[in-house]
């Protein structure tokens, strides 16, 4: 009998992705889809409470070619990744409900489920196995996004695959230097294992100079694609530097870049999906740099962070979606004043930008200041971090410029475009609502802060609400508004423009694409040449060949009994040869 | 796909006054040109608010520029300006042609309004 | 797993003459009976008895000790001993189980090889060619060798003779393969005429003790010596006396092919083994010279040349044919190096080879069946109209060229590593040449079968068209076997490596 508290729940979801590819495609049977869909994460999480019932709870434990694999490990840090990648799978379940897409559901499954599997599991093979799943899985999703997604899909899993190929070069060199064990546990960067990894869940989770992948693929991914995409993927990687990086100083400083830069390429940026794909980063940046502060107020604040920043992603994500899905574009140049048709759609755009620009009584507000407040705490000690603060605060205020205003303001004020859509379909608005009352639930003053701190992994002292800490993030952000609109009186407000920008990825897409042109041309041109002459070599070679042994070559002659007699003989005459002479 | 079936069902003329959602009427406000030009006042006010609390309930945990008052706002201002000032110098380097890549763009609407000019604004 | 329990002890103790007299006896009755029908059951019922028989003395010499049979209670050297042992056991289970998958497939291949009035005479060459096989292999009295070994060829001859109903080209090559293989069988008896001037003895045992007191023999033996080998060079295809070979095979009726091609020659190596190291000693210097230039020799041309010329042919059956030369070339080679792990590794690959060229022939034989076909370009699109077929090839082909998780693999790795346990550098490199070889001629054929578009006749492609039962599951028998033995599965694996082992410890007089 199979012991299904063995199993990691994660395993669950990608079979019922599994069984969703066999479902056939009919009206009806698409109910069944959407149920399954809907009510895979609902079980996973079930199972997740059925086996998380002590501090840690271990098993599946396989050994494969005397490797021990823990393929099931729920503790305090990934029990909250668990839950919540089950959470925001019931929530984009419910945002895909409209979508008649089979490929999309099967591949959300999977994908949600590789995460969760990923995040669940005690070793770094196992974790390497799912780690490639979730990049196959995935990539689907960008390639629904129509034919203009197919290189940027195909750019977004070779890179993912190559990260889960370096994961395990390290995760090789790393169990070599650690006595032959796989189990995921602190790594560090004592050995070359150590970098590896890093460089691995780099890529992941975007850190500057291998982030392009996510402003590439993201925005040109199906609607409900990129809702999906924007919660594992980057989470899954933060889980594995959460693990295994505490503490680490480079992250401090990997972390403050990464929250700084993007929100310059946010500003110029047309596409809000792509926006928002910066604004992913930037947040993401955030919690880089708290795994690399390290103490437990840094730690709870990055796994609180995670946990509010899926919701307000997904939902700023999902309101720009409807967007999409209403007018058809999500250009800021295009767009404007659609607060007229779309009110609710907005309001909860709203919210989600309320929350990622951390307002009090909004999500990242008790989360966000426990990585700044943690960072201060620490400059104490060490005064170069007063800077890692300065450029976070900084950071905050370009949060709340892209997100907090750019992308509700264009989208649903602005100029009126003069657009007059429909709302968004009920299930959107469902989903959306959903993620908009988590958001204020999650950061209410009056016991709903407490109930996300208690899922944090240390015991959570911190106050969020003092008078100090809300008066001076409201100082951050009126000014930060007050300057929003003093500039946008002055003219000096850029105007969006249609245009591509330029990233790091030019030198890959552009720079590498010519080099490899002039490169293959040259090659032509020598591959002629050699091509002409080896032709002709192995034009001769080949009519020997053909005239030795060819059903009409000399040696297969259909030889007459004669010869072959004689040829025993002489084959006689050797063999008494060797026998008498030879000694 | 579905999106540019649910685009081309829009094709048709709008009413601008008629097609607006009924929760967005107590709203329509928002859109008054009078409301947008006032509206700094409200972060304003907001703002000189919370330096005058914050002179009042000084951080418990200072940085070293916590000794000017009304730090953070500055901190704010200054940073929001100068990430909105980078903008032109950042679009006349990086900006390009959309179909600089020639693997085709984003999504596109049925039709542009970029260049419409809006009485309101 | 020991099964000796559910034989009875009459099987083996009267097992051995049974092999040779039952089937001799049977060929006789069905060349005479009125009802022509019965041959094919005649026929199925004794190769089934004669397998029943042959795994019984399998597992009796498997799990106990080797058997001597002395025919009419005659005891050596006067009378007619037979011999079981852990050499002669598992080639005497390997024909007949071959027998019996060729009669299986026999029956709806005879329906458009051999006209009606011939059938019955044709099962009853088989049988008798059968019979001479099974007594080559038991029998401990070298003359017998020969009487045997004329009883299997003259009949074969008859029975590749008979692809004339097909081809008329079968004459020709039933012809020379009748020259040759007289001129074989007249070396070898000349052979064993030098030997009994020397020992003046017939018995294989009482020759060998003879020969071993002697130190070798004089120029007598060695001269015998060579007779012998040339004379059973040419039943095995030895490289340069191959030439009857691709022809005979290629025009006989497609189960002759099968049954020749996976039995015959392994017989003539079963010889060359029993004469080289129990009658002669490879410690004689000739003999050891003999394996070291001569039979390594022409293995390692042969491995090379054959197989450059499959890969030149355009039959299918004459690209089977010459693979299967070189082989045999592999099988020298094990032998050649002489040591016990090469002599394990040449014998395992002489079973794995009988497996996987039945295979082969099946299913090419099956393709022949349904469509006619057996040039390579004909084979375009064949795995959409014959899939089950194509796949069973497609298994017998990976195995051929020692894909992991075939037959193929575990030999060709046996066979490299006792290679290069005596530092013959130069023998793993042709084999692994020899195995490249093997991926252009066999994925040739795989790559026009899967990725080629089925003929169109009429102006419609053809429907799936797949081969009877009765051909489906004898190759897939052989199919899931050679797949069976690259894994290990059941034990299978692991029985052929240990037989082997057991042949080469009986070679190399080890084991009784």
């Amino acid at each position: 009998m199979i012991d299904f508290l063995q199993i990691n729940p994660g395993i669950w979801l990608i079979l019922s992705g599994l069984i969703c590819t066999i479902i056939p495609h009919t009206p009806f049977t698409q109910l069944y889809r959407k149920c399954l869909v809907v009510c895979a994460p609902i079980f996973t999480a079930f199972m997740i409470t059925q086996i998380f019932t002590s501090d840690i709870a271990i098993g599946g434990l396989i050994s494969i070619a005397g490797i021990e694999l823990t393929t099931l490990r729920i503790d305090n840090l990934s029990m909250v990744w668990g839950y919540l990648f089950c959470l925001i799978g019931i929530l984009n379940g419910i945002y895909g409900l409209h979508e008649k897409c089979k490929i999309t559901d099967s591949a959300a499954l999977i994908y949600s489920g590789a995460a969760v599997a990923g995040v669940l599991s005690g070793d770094l093979l196992t974790l390497f196995l799912f780690w490639e799943l979730t990049a196959i899985s995935s990539v689907f999703l960008v390639w629904r996004g129509g034919e203009h997604a197919y290189a940027a899909g195909v750019r977004y899993l070779a890179l993912h695959v190559l990260s889960g190929v370096i994961l395990l070069i390290g995760a090789v060199i790393h169990a070599k230097f650690n006595g032959g064990s796989y189990a995921f546990n602190h790594i560090g960067l004592q050995n070359l294992g150590g970098w590896l990894i890093l460089l691995a869940i780099g890529i992941k989770c975007g850190f500057p100079f291998l982030h392009m992948w996510m402003q590439d693929a993201y925005p040109k991914a199906s609607i409900t694609g990129t809702v999906i995409l924007s919660a594992f993927t980057t989470k899954m990687a933060i889980y594995t530097l959460a693990r295994g990086y505490v503490g680490t100083d480079i992250l401090i400083y990997i972390g403050a870049v990464m929250t700084c830069f993007p929100v310059f390429f946010a500003l110029v940026e047309n596409d809000l999906r792509r926006v928002l794909s910066f604004s992913l980063n930037n947040q993401l940046g955030f919690m880089v740099c708290g795994i690399g502060i390290g103490t437990e107020l840094a730690i709870n604040g990055v796994v609180g962070q995670v946990f509010v920043h899926v919701i307000f992603k997904s939902l700023l994500f999902m309101s720009i979606g409807a967007v999409i899905y209403r007018v058809g574009t999500a250009k800021a140049s295009e767009l404007g004043g659609l607060f007229r048709s779309m009110p609710i759609t907005a309001l909860f755009c709203l919210i989600g930008a309320g929350s990622i620009a951390a307002f009090p009584l909004l999500a990242a507000f008790v989360t966000k200041a426990m990585i700044i407040s943690s960072v201060i705490y620490e400059a104490h000690h060490n005064s170069v971090l007063y800077l890692i603060a300065a450029m976070l605060l900084f950071a905050s205020a370009g949060v709340m410029e892209h997100s907090g205003i750019k992308v509700p303001y264009f989208t649903f004020f602005s100029h009126d475009s003069g657009r007059r859509v429909k709302e968004a379909p009920w299930n959107m608005l469902v989903a959306m609502g959903l993620a908009a009352s988590l958001c204020i639930f999650l950061a209410f003053p009056w016991g709903g802060y407490q109930m996300l701190y208690n899922l944090l992994p240390y015991e959570a002292n911190y106050k969020p609400y003092t008078v100090d800490h809300v008066v001076f993030q409201l100082q951050l952000l009126f000014a930060a508004i007050t300057a929003f609109c003093l500039l946008k009186k002055s003219g000096l407000y850029p105007a969006e423009k249609r245009s591509e920008i330029l990233d790091f990825d030019w030198f890959y897409r552009k720079c590498g694409f010519d080099l490899l042109k002039s490169i293959n041309l040259g090659w032509n041109t020598l591959d002629a040449k050699i091509s002409n002459i080896t032709r002709s070599a192995y034009g001769s070679v080949n009519k020997c060949l053909y005239g030795v042994f060819s059903p009409i070559g000399s040696f297969s002659k259909a030889a007459p009994s004669g010869l072959a007699s004689v040829m025993t003989a002489a084959m006689l005459i050797l063999v008494l040869i060797i026998v008498y002479f030879v000694r | 796909m579905s999106l540019i079936k649910k685009s081309s069902q829009q094709v048709k003329p709008f009413d601008k006054e008629r097609d607006i959602h009924p929760f967005a009427i107590p709203f329509l406000w928002l859109g008054n040109k009078k409301v947008i030009k006032n509206f700094i006042w409200i972060p304003f006010s907001g703002l000189i608010l919370m330096i005058l609390i914050g002179l009042l309930y000084p951080q418990k945990h200072p940085a070293p520029w916590d000794v000017i008052p009304g730090s953070w706002a500055l901190i704010g201002f200054f940073s929001y300006c100068l990430i909105v000032l980078c903008a032109k110098p950042l679009t006349s380097l990086l900006a390009q042609p959309e179909d600089y890549y020639g693997e085709g763009g984003l999504l596109d609407p049925e039709f542009s309004v970029e260049n419409m000019v809006d009485e309101n604004d | 797993m020991n099964l000796m329990s559910i034989f009875s002890q009459w099987i083996i103790e009267q097992g051995p003459a049974f092999l040779i007299v039952l089937p001799l006896l049977m060929g006789a009755v069905t060349a005479v009976i009125p009802n022509k029908g019965m041959a094919w059951w005649i026929t199925f019922f004794v190769t089934i008895i004669c397998t029943y028989t042959a795994f019984s003395l399998f597992q009796h010499v498997y799990f106990d000790s080797f058997l001597l049979y002395t025919m009419g209670g005659w005891n050596p050297p006067h009378g007619i001993s037979l011999i079981v042992d852990g050499l002669s056991a598992p080639i005497l289970l390997l024909i007949s189980v071959m027998a019996v998958l060729t009669v299986i497939y026999a029956l709806p291949a005879s329906i458009s090889e051999i006209e009606p009035k011939k059938r019955a005479p044709f099962y009853a060459a088989f049988l008798i060619c059968f019979a001479g096989l099974m007594g080559m292999v038991i029998t401990g009295d070298a003359f017998n060798v020969f009487v045997f070994l004329e009883v299997s060829s003259i009949s074969t001859y008859a029975l590749v003779a008979m692809g004339a109903a097909r081809d008329r080209r079968s004459l020709a090559a039933a012809y020379n393969y009748l020259i040759m293989g007289s001129i074989g069988a007249t070396f070898f008896v000349i052979g064993l005429g030098f030997l009994f001037m020397e020992t003046g003895t017939l018995n294989m045992a009482e020759m060998s003790d003879i020969l071993s007191e002697l130190d070798g023999g004089s120029r007598v033996s060695k001269v015998g010596y060579g007779f012998i080998i040339v004379g059973l060079g040419l039943k095995i295809a030895m490289f340069p006396l191959h030439t009857w070979l691709p022809r005979a095979y290629a025009y006989a009726p497609t189960k002759i092919t099968i049954f020749l091609a996976s039995t015959a020659t392994k017989a003539a190596i079963y010889l060359l083994l029993r004469f080289t190291f129990t009658v002669f000693d490879p410690s004689f210097d000739y003999i050891a010279i003999m394996l070291k230039y001569l039979i390594m020799g022409v293995a390692i041309v042969g491995m090379a040349f054959a197989s450059f010329q499959a890969i030149f042919q355009s039959d299918v059956r004459r690209v089977l044919a010459y693979s299967s030369v070189a082989q045999v070339g592999y099988i020298l080679l094990g032998i050649g190096i002489a040591t016990s792990s090469g002599l394990a590794a040449g014998y395992l690959h002489l079973l794995n080879h009988a497996v996987i060229k039945g295979c082969l022939f099946i299913s090419v034989g099956a393709f022949w069946y349904r469509f006619g076909i057996t040039r390579v370009n004909d084979f375009s699109g064949l795995f959409k109209t014959m899939p089950l077929t194509m796949g069973a090839f497609t298994l017998g082909g990976l195995s051929l060229i020692g894909v992991p998780f075939t037959a193929g693999f575990v030999s060709k790795v046996k066979l490299i590593l006792a290679a290069a346990e005596q530092d013959m550098w130069w023998a793993v490199l042709v084999i692994v040449f020899s195995s490249v070889l093997a991926i252009v001629y066999i994925g040739r054929i795989i790559l026009f079968a899967y990725f080629g578009t089925p003929p169109k006749i009429n102006g419609s492609i053809l429907v799936k068209n797949e081969a009877p039962l009765m051909m489906l599951f004898p190759m897939w028998t052989l199919g899931l076997m050679s797949i069976a033995i690259g894994v290990n599965a059941f034990g299978i694996g692991d029985s052929f490596v240990s037989a082997s082992e057991i042949a080469a410890s009986v070679l190399l007089g080890e084991r009784g």
